[in-house]
Order: C-alpha cells, then structure tokens, then sequence
C-alpha cells in the first residue's frame, strides 16, 4: 500500500510537471508573441486580432492561470485549430492515434513472435552452433537503427520486387485488409528488428537462469519432453524481464518512431508532432508531448502496479529503493 | 577432442563436466571472440585515422582546406560525369543514367551520389562529425550523471528526492522529440542564417538525453558501494564527504561507466543520426551519416542503392565495434568484480 501511494505520487507529479512545462511553453518561443501572432493571422495583423490572438491563447494571464486554462481545454477535447491551415488538432490526432496503434502492435507482435521461440532454443543448447548464430545475429540486430533498416528492406521489397507499396498509404483494418498489411509490413518489421534483439537477448538470458533450477532437474527425471519442458516448465518463471521491457515498449514506442513514420510516410502520433515543431505549429506540439508523455507515463504506472501486486517481493524492494 | 573422451565412467570421482564447458570448446569460442575484438578495434581505429584525415583523402579537391563547411567532395570532370556512378567493385550494376562513350562508369570505393560527389570521402567528413558529437556529448554527460548520481546515492534524503523526480521527468518526454526540440529552440529561426548551424545545440540535446540513464546507473552504483566496509572505515577515519566520493567510491564506479560510456556513445550515434535523417543537424555542405543516407531516398526508386546503403554500412560496422568493445569491457570488468 504504501509503495503504491508512492509511486501514484510520483505519476501525479511527473504529470504535473510535464503538462506545466508544455502548457507555458509558448511563453519562451523564440521570437516571442509577435511570431504567434503572425502564425495566425498572416502578415499585417491590426491590434484587435492580436490582442484576440494572445487572448484566446492565455498568454495575457499569469502562468498558472494559463495552466488551468490548458489542462480545462486538454481534458474537455477543445484543442483549437492549427495556425495555418485552420484545422482540429484534435482530428489530426484522432487521425494519428490509430496509425502509431497499429504500428507498435504489429511490431510488438513480430518481435515477441520472433524472440520467444529463438531465445527458449538459444538457451537450451547454449552455445550450440543455432545458439551462436541467433546470439551474433541478434548482437548485430542491435546496431541496427531504424533508418538503416528502412531503406534496405524498402531496396528489397519494394524496389526490386514490387510486394509492398512505398510510401506507404494508410488504409483502415477493416476498409481493406490486404491494403492495411502491405501499407504497414515494412515499416513494422523495421521497428521489429531492435525490439527482437532486446527482447531475445534478455529472455535468454533468464531461461539459461532458470534451467539451471532444480525444478527443471525434477520435470526432466519425471520424462517430460523437450517441447514441454521449454514451454510450460522453463517459459513461465522466465517472462518477469521480457513482459516488463516489452510493457515499458508500448509506452515508448506510441511517440517514439517518428523517425520510421517519416521515412514511410505514415502520420503517427510522433511524426505529427515532430512536423508541428518544424511547421511551427506549437499548439500541435503542446498536444502531442503531452499526449505521448501521458501514455508513456500511464503505461509505466500499470506495468510497476500490476508486479507489485503479483509479486510482494517487488512492492517490499521498491518502496525500500 | 569430443565429449566421449572424457572418462566419466572410468573414474568415479571425476567431475561431472557439462557440456559447454568443455575445454576444447571454450578455447574456440574465447578464440572467435577475441578475432571479434581486434576486427572491432581496428574498424574503429581506421575510423578515427580516416575521420582526422578526411580534408586530405582523395577525390577532395585541397581548396576546401580553409573552413570545412565549404569543403566540397566533388570528384573532378565535366557536368555529364557528375551523376551517381556505382562503387568500382559493383560490376553487376549498370550506371542508372546513361553515360557517354570514354567516360568512367564506376568510381571509387563507395560510388557518387547524384552531384557526382565521392560517397567514401563525405562518409568519412561525417564519421568525424557523428564521433565528435557523439564523444563530447557522452563526455559531458558522464560529468553530470556522475555528479547528479552520486550526490543522489551518497547522501540520499531530500536531494535523492528530488534529483529522482527530475530524472522522472526527463524520461517521460519522448527522446528524440526532446532533442529536436532543444536543436530548434536554439537554432535561429531564419532559414539565412541555417547553413551556419552551429554543433553545440546538438551537442547539448543529445546530453540532455544522456544525463537520465547516468545518473540512475551511478545512483544505483553509489548506493551498492556507500553500504560497503571500506566506506565506513573511511568515514570512521574522519574522512570529508568529498574524499570518500571522489577517491572512494567513484574508483570502483569507473570501470562500470566505462562500458556503459561505449554503449552510450553508440546510442548517441544513432540520436545524431535521427536528428541527421529528420533534416536536424549539421547543416547541408557538412554531411553526417543520418543526413547522407536520407539523401538517398529518392535515388533508392531509381536503383541507386550505393547512395543510401554505403553510408549505412559504414555507420553500421562503426555501431557494431563500439557495442561490441563495450560488451568486452562489461565482460571483463564483471568478472574482475566476482574475483575480487
């Protein structure tokens, strides 16, 4: 109890933090009102329209008062417009949400998919021929940035066979499924690729550990079969790291691949923030940090809560640290 | 010398020896590894030798020697040569564009890109960028994580407190929005004055995302120490809190940091590199390896792989030998620990 008062504590200060931090952000644009003023009402603009401008923006008001203001319009949806182009934030997020949602479930799913079954053979003949080949392999993966992998897989698939589109174009799940897979294959398998290496290399890791354990002496004199012994006895006491750092992923990877957004072309969460920021766009930007840092911040808080509340043993050592 | 040969059955008191641990095949193994290792530094070595020596490498004409932001890699010839040309080795690829009748077909080690300039020499002028950025900032970054951890982990308390929910706070913004955030905020806005970018907004990005995970490491690191006896015995000396840190503890954290830098260094390269790719780092005539491999985008459609993958290739082994001469370290410095 008194971790979880704790660590909900903390949550709710970081939060606060970080909104008040991006709220009063548009006090310290280089360049100052004037360059927000003229963002939204073109060149020339008569003071009327200005003083309406900085207004509506709060910037006439003491920061706290424009915090308020902020987290009243966050939270109740009414977001404003762009400054150039007149357009919802909100939509374009709601746009954006479920392209990052697709792309950090398929890649979660490839790299879990991948890793599980590599890193159980791996430890089981540890440093057998397979076990060195899928350890380089994967020691490798982990040099491998996004934007490196992006164009050789766009170079094989797409380039000289033509499978996949590039740049991709989104198409809803359900609008046209064979569209929606090709659009999302390689930018998926891209963020796959580093996920993969982590994940295997810290599940086999912990099932070399637990292989070692006398249970699994145990269930081996008892006849139990590789197969089994692997997936029912070896797997289960071994996800505590895997299911955590692929928990802390889905946080991080909601806002966090701008980079392979970019290069394909998709508009997620991070490539329309980051597009806000070079469009001078700060409301958007405001939104989308804030947006990516609640998630991330939510995601952390269920993931320490829900082992403190498997596992005693947690909730004793962290409200220890 | 296979696992039959060891007479298990012969002598009952011999140790039971598993598998793995087989002497012959620990040699191999520890013999691959160190063949690995050396590879590694000699990449990374060629890497510096090359990046220190970038203006004078070939296909660089010499009147790019006063500033480097003129420097430019264009290979010498007429208009028609100057278009994207395979690496010399490539003799499979056909030139994407047509070429005249005497003119070279294939150029250098890693071919042209589209204004015909020498792929191998802008590489290397972006190794040197990528290594000093990414070496200051990791540099930089230690000082402060360092600091900021063991301030934290020594004396606990309030300061704990509050260096922990600031380190919260960092995390929680995403990393590389935070970088081209910092590398715009102090970038002048006026697209005039954008070729003169200068390095230290992307030098100070990339520490502001350096300094959370340091600062947890050596948190943790003082923590484990401070509870240690030689610590007490210190203290009980009369030691001052600056002796017991800085001669103490910060010794045994050293070796810890060490590998943990090289790790970091790579992770910087690759946030350089994003920055780079996204169109936020050096300016144009000073290329960097992000920035070379988005150039090649367009060029990737038409066939001209080179343009893109050379620079990442390159990128990719330097990334390889700097995680793998980290693994070394942490390996070796790991074992040292258990020893002692």
């Amino acid at each position: 109890m008194r971790y979880l008062l704790r660590r909900l504590a903390q949550t709710i200060f970081v939060v606060v933090v970080v909104t008040f931090l991006t709220s009063v952000a548009l006090r310290f644009i280089p360049g100052g009102n004037e360059v927000i003023i003229a963002l939204k009402t073109g060149p020339g603009a008569n003071p009327e329209q200005a003083e309406a401008v900085i207004h509506e923006l709060g910037l006439d008001r003491s920061v706290i008062a424009q915090y308020v203001m902020w987290v009243g319009d966050f939270v109740s949806g009414d977001w404003g417009q762009t400054f150039q182009t007149n357009q919802s934030i909100a939509t374009e997020f709601k746009r954006a949400l479920p392209v990052s949602a697709y792309l950090m479930v398929y890649s979660q799913v490839i790299a879990l998919v991948l890793a599980v079954p590599v890193a159980l053979l791996s430890a089981y003949r540890q440093n057998s021929r397979f076990d060195r080949l899928a350890s380089t392999a994967t020691f490798g993966m982990l040099s491998l940035p996004n934007f490196i992998v992006a164009p050789i897989l766009v170079l094989l698939f797409s380039v000289q066979r033509h499978w996949f589109p590039f740049p991709s174009i989104y198409h809803g799940l359900w609008d046209s499924p064979l569209d929606h897979i090709k659009a999302f294959a390689l930018p998926s398998i891209t963020i796959a690729i580093p996920l993969y290496a982590g994940y295997m290399r810290v599940l086999r890791a912990d099932v070399i550990g637990t292989l070692q354990s006398d249970f699994i002496t145990t269930a081996r004199a008892k006849g139990v079969s590789t197969g089994a012994l692997l997936l029912k006895h070896a797997l289960r006491p071994s996800l505590f790291s895997l299911v955590t750092s692929a928990a802390v992923q889905i946080g991080a990877l909601m806002g966090g691949v701008v980079i392979v957004e970019s290069y394909f072309s998709m508009n997620g969460m991070g490539r329309v923030t980051v597009e806000g920021i070079f469009k001078k766009e700060y409301t958007t930007v405001q939104y989308g940090v804030a947006l990516i840092a609640l998630v991330y911040l939510a995601v952390n808080l269920l993931v320490d809560l829900t082992y403190a509340w498997i596992d005693p043993r947690v909730r004793r050592a962290r409200a220890m640290g | 010398m296979s696992s039959t040969d060891v007479p298990v059955i012969d002598d009952p008191d011999a140790p039971e020896v598993p598998l793995a641990a087989l002497p012959t095949k620990k040699v191999k193994v520890r013999r691959r590894g160190r063949v690995a290792k050396w590879l590694a530094i000699a990449w990374l070595v060629f890497m510096t030798v090359s990046a220190i020596g970038a203006n004078s490498l070939p296909y660089i004409p010499h009147e790019c020697s006063g500033s480097t932001s003129t420097c430019s890699t264009a290979i010498k010839g007429d208009i028609l040569t100057k278009r994207e040309l395979p690496p010399s080795w490539a003799f499979w690829v056909d030139p994407v564009n047509p070429v005249l009748p005497g003119k070279p077909t294939h150029h250098g080690l890693m071919g042209t890109d589209s204004n015909g300039r020498d792929i191998f020499a802008r590489a290397m002028l972006g190794a040197r960028n990528s290594l000093i950025i990414a070496g200051l900032a990791i540099t930089i970054g230690l000082a402060f994580g360092t600091l900021l951890g063991m301030v934290a982990g020594y004396f606990r308390g309030w300061a704990d407190t509050v260096i922990e929910n600031l380190t919260n706070v960092m995390l929680a913004f995403p990393p590389l929005l935070l970088t081209i955030f910092v590398v715009t905020f102090f970038n002048k806005p006026d697209t005039a004055e954008a070729a003169q970018r200068p390095l230290w907004p992307i030098i100070l990005a990339l520490v502001v995302l350096s300094i959370p995970p340091l600062t947890r490491l050596v948190r943790a690191n003082t923590i484990a120490y401070a509870q240690r006896d030689f610590v007490t015995a210190a203290r009980s000396l009369g030691a001052k809190r600056g002796r017991i840190l800085f001669r103490e503890i910060l010794p045994n954290i050293v070796p810890t940091l060490v590998s943990f830098a090289l790790t970091g260094m790579a992770l910087l390269i690759i946030a350089e590199g994003g920055l780079a790719f996204l169109g936020q780092s050096v300016e144009l005539p000073i290329p960097t390896w992000g920035k070379m491999i988005a150039e090649g985008k367009e060029k990737l459609r038409a066939g001209a792989w080179w343009i893109s993958l050379m620079p990442a290739a390159t990128m990719f082994l330097t990334l390889l030998s700097i995680n793998m001469l980290g693994d070394v370290l942490s390996q070796r410095f790991n074992t040292r620990e258990a020893i002692a």
